[in-house]
């Protein structure tokens, strides 16, 4: 009998090791705590101006209140229904002589304004501001969120943390960090040292120069469906040549001093645009992307590592908006992108030379 | 004996390895992505094919979503492949062409060879634009899912572009909680990571794009495969046609909520997969085409993946043969036959790449269900291996390959 036992015991003993590991499992099965499908983004399609669309809803509390500030030209305070803290200022220009800063820390948190919104210099706004006229912001700001009806500016050395939407031109002084989305109805202008990662607007001027580039409109329509033409190794168009197709080349291309390329292209290693080339169709880039001066691209700009565009380019055009997108860019004053322009890692105003 | 037994375990630890070599790369490498930034463009026309054939519990779904999607209304056309269906789908289809005038033309095939491959090979004759977008019926795509999957098209190199597989019915059991942790292995982890190392991301046929010229070029739908995707993975790959994977560009399918349906739908599978192997396997690997040396090694393992299911069940029975036969092992062996051992209960190394999709996805507690991976694998090995039999079977008598639609489970919408 002790043998049998023995056994007995050993297979039990092994069973219930081996049953061990599944107990998780089966109290999961039973309850089905984690059952429910993967979140899939159904209905935002990861608009820019989702958060400030989101934004503008939750100011349509603060209504009342703003428009009885705006008549009285007085200020008010009070608690948002989430228990968030607001100040409603009948007149903008009053919040630079408001007692509200402690240690360079503006409160109370949100701010609503009914007029043009001055803010002071050197002060840190931890919560979101709406204004339903203007911006302006003094020097070396610090800003979670503004959304404003009209215009946006930021002084010298201000930083953004999550975004920014304005319906008129948003404008950010030198050394600005924009991090986050920054979006506007009518336009954008970056000056020289600003830092950014994903702007759109019908236009995005960097530098106070942006005449001087022709009109990419020009450019013919891509709607004709070229053949495409394959490159083994590394590749050059002349300077001056017109090439008809869509291009892959599986090294290096380089393409020439007013090229232009009725379709598309796409290199597996460096690509450089001398000054002048047109590009009718979108310009791939597995790699890094040089794009020289007074270059007109049409289609999206896709570059895997890095694209350095310099002055007098431009991406896109009013009526055709396009994308411009790296982990890293360079872009040099003068450069004008028309739609989005989105650096995954860091994009950056270089001074004009 | 001991020989045949020491190739399959080397064929084993090569597998064993690609799926840890994938795991680490999408847990610690660099992630491509490049085309998903492209949110402003001027958006190319394209048309949007959705396979059906008896689907009228779900074919309302996706029209309503196609129609609610974020892309310019005059640049979209919906083609609802109607493939001989028997019950209310025509109606279905119908009802919408009315309720949406000019944006749905309806295809409605009502004789012809069987199959997906087959019926959209017919309907393209109703398709004018470079960029075709396809979906099965019991898909529901979201609003910005269309552009997603249009922007890859402005990559002149690219021929094909696939989406990721969500469940949408993942609590109703415990096989479709399976398919819910195979999918996340197989798209989070397993596609994307092909995409990062620029090697071969596979077509699913559905949540998919192709280039209507790369389409023509590499001769149009092969209406004899019965897994057009795989087919069409290839066949673009051959002529120099990258297919790229949009790990976010997700998109909500119904997995199979019976093991009968379930042992269907992948014993079809299986026999499409092992019919490209014997079509492309060799002139991938050693002929004269565009595809990188990386691309034609990883595409020979992705197209003997099915074919691993036999080969594994052969080498448990070599390993009782040789056991009982009394061979000993040559000296140094026992480490590999450690790892045979190991990738044989299973292959650890698929169970370890799910584990890391989950915790990818950054779901929690069904990550606790991978010890039943198990279940799910050794009724996928035998029926993949019955599959595999039978297709030799058939190719001995010349019997034609049949198509067999996966049932849904549905209700149909009101």
């Amino acid at each position: 009998m002790i043998p049998f036992f023995a056994v007995a015991g050993l297979i039990l003993l092994t069973s219930v090791l081996m049953l061990l590991p599944l107990i998780p499992a089966l109290a999961e099965l039973h309850n089905k705590s984690d059952a429910l499908p993967l979140s899939v983004i159904q209905q935002h399609t990861g608009e820019i101006r989702f958060f400030a669309d989101g934004f503008r809803t939750y100011m349509k509390g603060l209504e009342l209140p703003l428009r009885e500030c705006v008549s009285s030209g007085a200020n008010t305070t009070g608690t948002m229904p989430d228990g968030s803290e607001y100040l409603v200022l009948g007149r903008g220009e009053e919040a630079l002589f408001l007692p509200f800063r402690e240690h360079n820390e503006f409160r109370p948190a949100v701010i609503a304004s009914g007029t043009d919104l001055l803010l002071p210099s050197e002060t840190n706004f931890s919560k979101e501001i709406f204004s339903a006229a203007s911006v302006i912001g003094g020097t070396m700001n610090r800003y979670r969120a503004i959304l404003a009806e009209k215009d946006v500016r930021l002084g010298r050395e201000s930083s953004v943390m999550r975004w920014v939407h304005a319906v008129g031109e948003f404008s950010a002084d030198p050394a600005c960090q924009l991090y986050g989305r920054i979006s506007s109805d009518t336009g954008i202008r970056l000056s020289a040292e600003c830092r950014f990662l994903r702007l759109n607007a019908p236009y995005i001027a960097i530098g106070l120069e942006v005449d001087g580039a022709p009109d990419p409109s020009q450019l013919l329509s891509d709607a004709v469906v070229y053949q495409r033409l394959f490159h083994d190794g590394d590749f050059e168009i002349q300077a001056g040549e017109v090439f008809e197709g869509n291009l892959v080349v599986r090294g290096r291309l380089r393409i020439g001093v007013r090229a232009r390329v009725r379709g598309s292209v796409k290199s597996e290693k460096e690509m450089v645009l001398e000054p002048g080339v047109s590009i009718e169709g979108s310009l791939i880039g597995a790699s890094t992307m040089q794009i020289g001066s007074n270059c007109m691209i049409r289609g999206p700009v896709i570059a895997e590592r890095t694209v350095l565009i310099q002055k007098g380019t431009r991406c896109g055009t009013l009526q055709n908006p396009t994308t411009v997108s790296a982990p890293n860019i360079e872009i040099e004053e003068g450069v004008v992108i028309f739609g989005t322009l989105w650096a995954r890692e860091e994009g950056e105003v270089m001074a004009g030379a | 004996m001991i020989y045949a037994l020491y190739v399959i375990v080397s064929v084993i630890c090569i597998y064993t390895a690609r799926h840890y070599w994938f795991t680490l790369n999408r847990l610690f490498g660099f992630q491509r992505h490049p085309y998903i930034d492209i949110d402003t463009a001027d958006w190319p026309p394209v048309t949007i094919l959705v396979a059906a054939h008896n689907e009228e519990k779900v074919v309302a779904n996706i029209l309503s979503a196609l129609m609610t999607v974020k892309y310019p209304e005059d640049k979209m056309l919906v083609i609802p492949v109607n493939d001989r269906s028997t019950d209310r789908t025509r109606e279905i289809i119908d009802e919408f062409v009315g309720r949406f005038p000019g944006r749905i033309r309806p295809f409605h095939r009502k004789e012809g060879k069987g199959g997906k491959a087959a019926a959209l090979k017919d309907a393209m004759e109703l398709v004018q634009t470079e960029v075709i977008l396809i979906f099965d019926a019991d898909y529901i795509p979201g609003a910005g899912l269309i552009r997603q999957l249009t922007a890859p098209f402005f990559d002149p190199e690219v021929g094909g572009v696939m989406g990721r597989v969500v469940p949408m019915n993942c609590g109703t059991n415990l096989l479709t909680r399976l398919l819910d942790l195979e999918r996340s292995g197989g798209y989070q982890v397993d596609q994307q990571a092909r995409m990062n190392l620029r090697l071969v991301p596979q077509h699913g046929g559905t949540v998919a794009g192709v280039r209507l010229s790369a389409l023509r070029e590499i001769g149009g739908w092969n209406d004899t495969s019965l897994t057009e995707d795989t087919d069409l993975t290839y066949r673009l790959l051959l002529h120099g046609w990258k297919t790229v994977y949009q790990n976010r560009s997700e998109c909500y399918e119904e997995v199979p909520e019976t093991w009968p349906v379930r042992i269907k739908q992948i014993k079809r599978w299986a026999k499409g997969h092992n019919q490209a192997m014997v079509t492309y396997g060799l002139h991938l690997l050693f002929g004269k085409h565009r595809a990188s040396l990386r691309e034609r090694i990883d595409g020979t393992l992705l197209l003997g993946v099915y074919i691993m299911a036999p080969f594994t069940l052969l080498g448990w029975v070599l390993a009782l043969g040789v056991f009982y036969q009394g061979v000993a092992p040559l000296h140094g062996i026992v480490a590999i036959l450690s790892v045979t051992a190991y990738a044989a209960i299973g292959n650890l190394a698929a169970f370890f790449e799910i584990a890391a999709a989950v915790r990818l996805d950054g779901s929690r507690k069904r990550v606790c269900l991978v010890p039943f991976l198990i279940l799910g694998f050794a009724v996928s090995i035998f029926a993949v291996s019955w599959a595999a039999v039978s297709q030799v079977k058939d190719a001995l008598t010349g019997a034609e390959f049949h198509w067999d639609k996966t049932e849904r489970f549905r209700k149909a919408a009101s």
